[in-house]
């Protein structure tokens, strides 16, 4: 895709497709290395698909026989001489413990390196398509951290304020915003 | 035009065609596959240089009437096993994405 904000965008709504009740999105970044993790507690995957998924004749979209969110984010990885994996557990196997965790590494200074993107609307557009749902979201840009954890908000704001409430929104985008200032200062 | 017609009057080389009477309404060039997957059209010969199995994927979806691959890129056969099964028309070019382009206005 254009930017990784639309791969972390697609790859979430999987999570929210398999019925997660956390997402984690990380980005770890050092001077050469940029990783995308997303991991949740959904129900998984079965062996059987997971063998398969990063085929993009497999999908679990009823539509279409076609799904391109996970192969697309392994092209874009090994594109700039990284990697990809994804490791699931599905909740036939692993009832207390299932979820699945995708896992991208892209090399920053290559020339095919697909730009970050615009990651903040990807977490404010998350939360707001799923506010039941908690995210929780860390971008660690050498050594330095930006983070939002849904679940510390809803401890603020009590159980019944959602957060796709626009005032929440705002807020989400505003300090998310703030914390970029200074983590580049 | 056909695939086939298309194919013999440009000489472009034959990777697969397992739908060789398919019209060709028009022409869509690019590489970004998440792009052209929302901009190529159906019927269409899509010119590309990406020869992934994701190629593959996207020409299914956006239901193209042929792949053109440009500047002659290697093709792995796997990716032409998968092709032919799923119906989609391949062909090969030395020329130039522009080029071929070209060529193809000329003839449609």
């Amino acid at each position: 895709m254009k930017e990784l904000s639309l791969n972390i965008l697609d790859i979430a709504k999987n999570s929210v497709k398999a019925g997660a009740k956390l997402c984690k999105i990380e980005i770890i970044e050092d001077e050469e290395t940029l990783t995308l993790r997303i991991s949740d507690d959904g129900c998984g995957m079965t062996e059987e698909f997971l063998k398969n998924v990063t085929d993009p004749f497999c999908t679990t979209r009823t539509t279409r026989a076609v799904g391109l969110g996970i192969p697309l984010l392994k092209l874009e990885a090994e594109q700039t001489g990284g990697s990809f994996k994804i490791e699931s557990r599905h909740e036939s196997k692993y009832p207390d413990s299932h979820g699945t965790v995708t896992q991208a590494t892209f090399y920053k200074n290559h020339i095919d390196m697909t730009p970050l993107g615009d990651v903040i609307s990807s977490v404010v557009t998350l939360i707001q398509g799923d506010p039941q749902m908690d995210f929780e979201f860390v971008h660690t840009l050498s050594g330095r951290e930006i983070r939002l954890d849904t679940r510390e908000l809803r401890e603020v704001l009590g159980d019944e304020v959602p957060l796709d409430l626009p005032d929440v929104l705002v807020w989400i985008r505003g300090n998310l915003e703030e914390q970029y200032r200074d983590a580049s200062l | 035009m056909t695939v086939r017609e298309l194919q013999q009057s440009c000489g472009f080389e034959a990777v697969c065609l397992p739908d060789p009477d398919r019209e060709i309404s028009g022409c869509y060039c690019g590489d970004l596959l998440s792009w052209v997957m929302g901009r190529a059209k159906s019927d269409q010969a899509w010119i590309t240089i990406m020869t992934n199995i994701n190629t593959v994927a996207v020409a299914t979806l956006c239901d193209v009437s042929v792949v053109v691959l440009s500047e002659n890129v290697a093709f792995e056969d796997d990716v032409r096993n998968t092709a032919e099964a799923k119906g989609v028309n391949v062909l090969r070019t030395p020329l130039p994405t522009y080029e071929a382009a070209k060529k193809l206005s000329e003839l449609i």
